[in-house]
């Protein structure tokens, strides 16, 4: 909850008051904060000693984790996209 | 974007598991909450500097949220059929594709839910979303409609994903795949709370 709000500010003073010449630090700030958290995430998984072992097992349920919502987010998407969004595209042409 | 996380986690693991003491390990835990406060924050002021995307909301509409609703049934229903196949416990499957392909955030999010192990699933099974995205962009941009092709993408449309759908579809696909993923990645705390306590 926290963080919605946060961002709920940043967007607010990205959309009134942010210039956009420093968007390019805004960017690196954003990547070096990406990679110390995924640091942060590796030393605490790093940090148990059973670590390892666990990969074998966790990489191939992950696999399935993204491929199966991925699958079933294309039809969905396909099929509402192509009753609302294609035909307003045809009604222009 | 994906090499710079790749590199993160493996060196993140090995000083966990070869170098740090607990001590250290502490204060990285730490560490990351701020820098997720940070994080955010910049996320925040990106989307709100991004005027077009406020321009596209108005000409779409409510027909813009059909991407990200898609999406999000899809990725839930994907979840749940994961549950099944590997005999997960419902709330953990679901939060985990709650994701949406931002592993940062729902890595971070279920470490702190449900300990290490399902933060690092949460983690790994949402880089990988992004990774087979990258992938399959181009196949479904062609076999399906371009809009189609911010599916796979879900959260990571508005960022690491967005020049390859730039690059398969249309500068008005890209601007809709902007918004999506804010939308997306909007409502992933969202999700991740809602479906890991529902259970």
């Amino acid at each position: 909850m926290v963080i919605l709000i946060i961002m709920a500010i940043g967007i607010f003073i990205g959309y009134k008051y942010f210039n956009e010449k420093y968007s390019g630090l805004n960017g690196k700030i954003q990547i070096l904060c990406t990679a110390l958290l995924i640091f942060s995430m590796g030393v605490s998984l790093g940090s148990r000693p059973e670590f390892f072992s666990e990969l074998a097992t966790l990489g191939f349920e992950s696999v399935i984790f993204s491929l199966i919502p991925i699958i079933c987010s294309i039809f969905p998407v396909y099929f509402l996209t192509k009753k609302f969004l294609d035909k307003k595209k045809e009604a222009k042409k | 974007m994906i090499i710079i996380a790749l590199i993160s986690l493996v060196a993140g693991v090995l000083c966990g598991q070869f170098i740090f003491d607990t001590n250290t390990i502490n204060i990285f835990s730490n560490v990351s909450d701020y820098a997720l406060y940070i994080l955010m924050f910049a996320v925040g002021i990106s989307v709100g500097t991004n005027k077009q995307v406020f321009r596209k909301l108005k000409e779409y509409h409510i027909k813009i949220v059909i991407i990200p609703f898609g999406i999000i049934v899809g990725s839930i229903v994907g979840g749940f059929i994961c549950s099944i196949l590997l005999k997960k416990p419902l709330n953990e499957s679901l939060s985990i594709a709650s994701g949406l392909g931002w592993y940062s955030l729902s890595g971070v999010l279920l470490t702190n839910l449900g300990g290490a192990q399902l933060g690092t699933l949460a983690f790994l099974s949402n880089i990988m979303r992004e990774l087979f995205s990258f992938l399959s962009i181009p196949f479904v941009a062609k076999h399906f409609n371009k809009y189609t092709a911010i599916a796979p993408a879900a959260a990571t449309s508005e960022d690491t994903t967005l020049p390859m759908i730039m690059k398969y579809t249309s500068a008005d696909v890209a601007v809709m795949a902007v918004i999506n993923g804010v939308i997306c990645s909007a409502f992933v705390p969202v999700l991740i709370n809602f479906f890991f306590n529902l259970f």
